[in-house]
């Protein structure tokens, strides 16, 4: 008996994804956390600097949504999906959701989504996916999964004073004009007029000896080249404050210091709910709250924010970080329920040290004193790119890149270099004959003569799909 | 030394700078009274000398140096450059200037970006909705005067609509480290100097010459790689050899109107042939020679089978027809066995009768 079942229309096939995408731009471990009217999805990125939690009501985004409770609790039920599920997931539901730029393929997409948690004594834990396709199709899948209690983040409302609140869309549309490598966002309002948006980083590009070599006959321009591509573009952007919905900040001159890979995430992922993303914060190194809602879906994130006015250089703050060696890393503060599962794993001793049962107040020591910049977030990684949806399509015209596995895309007058190997068998009927010769029959009615790879049941009997034409007569 | 400039043609000035920045991250950008010139070297490859008016791209510029004509040298990296521009290169875009400047003692040509965002007046416009309510609420109670009575005084106030709607500018600063270059370092870069040309020949609309140019090199690669994976098998070990391999094709043309493209590895042989392509007339008046002794007359007269040819890298000719974004006509100059020198024209849209922008690139080649 499935502790948990639900159903997902088409719709709610590809809120999921996105929700998963964004989850795993955070963590590639995803929490989550059942009741009778929410299905919770949570990430703590690695360096605990970052939180995200994705909140779907149950009656209103799920066609069929039925909770049953664990034996041990029959109220909560959580789970982690391990890094490598999260990603079967995302590909399982990208691969054949409605994609307008695969208008053919129609009859593949995803009709429904029947998803049933297991967590019997005896038993493998199971997350089972079926997936019902408009030409009838039936795939199913199990994923494993850890039964395990979920890290959520902690946030005061009560001294976070600062608040605004902007459409999601101008603000994906801000972000658009920062540059790649860019790691930090300063949001800060000089007077009554407008607010500055200021990206920075303090990354300095490392001199590669093969890149930055002189080209023009003067030595000093060797220098020049390497500082001069050490620091990137500077980009500030100056918003009127009438632009916000709303804008309560009462500290004038308050520098907030956000991540920018994290940022741009979340605004990735809002900005066709086209719905206003709310931001509430109190001060520098404290932790900045920002939400949003969906149809039938809340979206909440932390964000911790660095420490440290940033005035009017950066150098201040280089020598700064030259004397203060390995900084630690600002983290949000951790709130952990405790488990009552039948299965604690090991994972558990994974989840952030210092995680306090239900105490009410916040652990010092979790907080590191007030930090200057060099206490910040880890680097993003160079999958920032990634983030970027390409303004005009003119990759066309990008130089020859002869590592075929990264170009899936280009498929200008080319032909499928990655097909397999044993492209020879000319065609799936020949294929299937080759299975009926070597097993000895393929009869449609006797699913236990099929060769089964593994120990997959089939889902469907061969007759049941016959009449779609795939395997002839 | 001031610079200071609205633009225009913003499209161009981008597509330029990808173009550039495929071949190499910094540019020697030389700007004077007249002309705009970008120049890229890069250590392996080809070099680009692409000189635009300042009409071009500029508009109600402000040029001010200590040098001849106002000479100011500036070496950018291209990258943010390009960054930069694509922000100016916008639908709401509203107008975008470049000035020269300094931050904290460090050099920038800082580019000021007015744009508009598309606005979702949803949520701005339920709060005045229920502002209006309100203020509707408050009329009836006041009852007594009765509904038709137009001589109360009171009108119910509403938002003005166009506010409504109005898309707010923002202000977007890119700001773009830069050095400013001495005279005396530049100098020594000269434009290089080639022998007249054996073979002229406008080349076929360069995203077909590309997209055979760049199956070939991967044609020679999977060859390569083919032939020794039986000895080193391994992903690694092919990956490894496609990163450092760089093949080289054979391009040959004639003043008959063909092209042809060829590549020769250990296991294959292909070439592609393009025909009745224009050989165009030359200008007696800027020959150094009468148009007789001309080596493309020798070439004419010896008929379709007198090739020039030149050998490329297969790379580096890939980043080289990147150049096809600008959309110009491109005449490319063959010296038989010596040099290969490619002329874009870049067509000035505002301005039909100003002339063309010329970027010429000077295709490194290999003899055999």
């Amino acid at each position: 008996m499935p502790l948990l079942k639900f159903t997902l229309s088409e719709e709610g096939v590809s809120a999921l994804r996105e929700a998963l995408a964004c989850l795993n731009k955070f963590s590639e471990e995803v929490s989550l956390e059942a009741t009778k009217d929410k299905l919770v999805f949570t990430a703590l990125n690695s360096s605990k600097s970052a939180y995200a939690c994705f909140s779907f009501t149950t009656n209103r985004f799920f066609s069929r949504y039925q909770f049953e409770g664990a034996a041990q609790n029959r109220s909560k039920f959580f789970f982690v999906a391990p890094p490598n599920v999260t990603q079967a997931l995302l590909s399982l539901f990208r691969a054949r959701s409605g994609d307008p730029f695969h208008e053919h393929e129609k009859d593949t997409t995803i009709e429904r989504c029947d998803v049933a948690v297991e967590d019997e004594a005896g038993k493998n834990s199971r997350f089972i996916v079926k997936i019902i396709c408009r030409n009838g199709m039936t795939t199913k899948y199990r994923l494993p999964f850890e039964v395990s209690p979920p890290t959520h983040a902690k946030f005061n409302k009560v001294e976070a004073t600062n608040k605004w609140t902007m459409a999601s869309r101008t603000l994906r549309q801000l972000m658009d004009h920062f540059g790649p490598g860019i790691e930090f966002l300063d949001i800060h309002s000089e007077d009554d007029q407008t607010v500055n948006f200021t990206c920075f980083t303090e990354k300095v590009a490392q001199g590669d000896g093969e890149l930055f070599c002189p080209r023009f006959p003067a030595a000093s321009l060797r220098i020049f080249l390497q500082e001069v591509l050490k620091k990137p573009l500077h980009t500030s952007i100056a918003i009127e404050r009438d632009e916000f919905e709303a804008f309560e900040v009462a500290e004038e001159n308050l520098h907030i210091v956000i991540s920018v890979k994290d940022f741009r995430a979340i605004t990735q992922h809002a900005a066709p709910l086209s719905s206003g993303i709310t931001a509430v914060y109190s001060t520098a190194s404290r932790p900045m709250q920002l939400s949003y809602e969906g149809d039938g879906l809340k979206c909440e994130f932390l964000l911790m924010t660095v420490g440290g006015e940033r005035g009017d250089s950066g150098q201040k703050a280089k020598k700064a970080r030259a004397n203060a060696k390995g900084p630690r890393p600002n983290q949000l503060e951790a709130a952990t329920s405790r488990a009552t599962s039948r299965a604690l794993t090991p994972a558990q001793d994974a989840t952030p040290a210092g995680r306090s049962s239900t105490r009410p107040d916040p652990v010092p020591s979790l907080r590191p004193p007030v930090t200057r910049l060099s206490q910040r977030p880890p680097p993003p990684t160079f999958e920032d790119d990634s983030l970027f949806v390409p303004q005009d399509n003119d990759n066309q015209w990008d130089p020859v890149n002869l590592n075929e596995d990264e170009e899936e895309e280009n498929a200008r007058l080319e032909w499928n270099a990655s097909a397999p190997q044993t492209s020879t068998t000319p065609n799936m009927r020949s294929v299937i004959a080759q299975q009926t010769a070597s097993h000895g029959g393929f009869a449609g009615d006797g699913p236990d003569q099929t060769p089964a790879p593994s120990d997959f049941e089939p889902t469907q009997r061969i007759s049941q799909v016959r009449k779609y034409g795939l395997f002839g007569d | 030394m001031r610079f200071k400039t609205d633009l225009k043609n913003v499209k161009t000035f981008s597509k330029l700078t990808a173009a550039l920045s495929s071949l190499e991250k910094v540019a020697w950008m030389r700007l004077d009274d007249d002309t705009v010139r970008f120049t890229v070297i890069p250590d392996q490859g080809s070099q680009v000398w692409a000189s635009l008016s300042m009409d071009h791209i500029f508009d109600s510029y402000q040029l001010q140096s200590a040098e001849p004509h106002n000479t100011i040298n500036l070496e950018l990296p291209l990258g943010p450059l390009h960054r930069a521009l694509k922000s100016a290169d916008d639908k709401n875009c509203t107008s975008a200037s470049l000035r020269l400047t300094k931050k904290n003692n460090v050099p920038l040509l800082s580019m000021t970006i007015t744009t508009t965002t598309t606005s979702s007046s949803g949520p701005a416009y339920s709060r005045f909705a229920g502002r209006g309510g309100g203020s509707g609420l408050a009329r009836d109670n006041l009852g007594g005067a009765g509904p038709f009575d137009d001589d109360d005084g009171e009108f119910p106030v509403e938002p003005l609509e166009t506010d409504l709607n109005r898309e707010r500018e923002k202000i977007i600063t890119q700001d773009i480290p830069v050095r400013v270059l001495h005279p005396e370092h530049v100098e020594t870069i000269m434009q290089p100097k080639v022998r007249e040309p054996d073979v002229h020949i406008q080349l076929p609309p360069l995203l077909s010459l590309k997209a055979i140019s760049d199956r070939f090199t991967k044609l020679a690669v999977a060859a390569r790689t083919g032939s020794s994976s039986s000895a080193a098998a391994g992903a690694n070990a092919s990956s490894a050899a496609a990163s450092s391999y760089s093949p080289k094709l054979e391009i040959s043309a004639n003043m008959h109107g063909s092209l042809r493209l060829a590549l020769t590895a250990d296991s294959l042989d292909v070439a592609s042939q393009w025909d009745g392509l224009e050989n165009p007339e030359l200008d007696p008046g800027q020959l150094n020679c009468p148009l007789e002794d001309h080596p493309s007359t020798r070439f004419r007269e010896g008929g379709p089978g007198r090739w020039a040819t030149v050998r490329v890298d297969g790379r580096d000719w890939s980043r080289v027809l990147s150049v096809g974004r600008l959309e110009g006509r491109v005449i490319a100059c063959f010296a038989d066995e010596h040099a290969l020198i490619l002329y874009v024209y870049v067509p000035q849209y505002d301005d039909v009768s100003a002339e063309d922008s010329v970027v010429t690139y000077y295709v490194s080649s290999y003899s055999m």
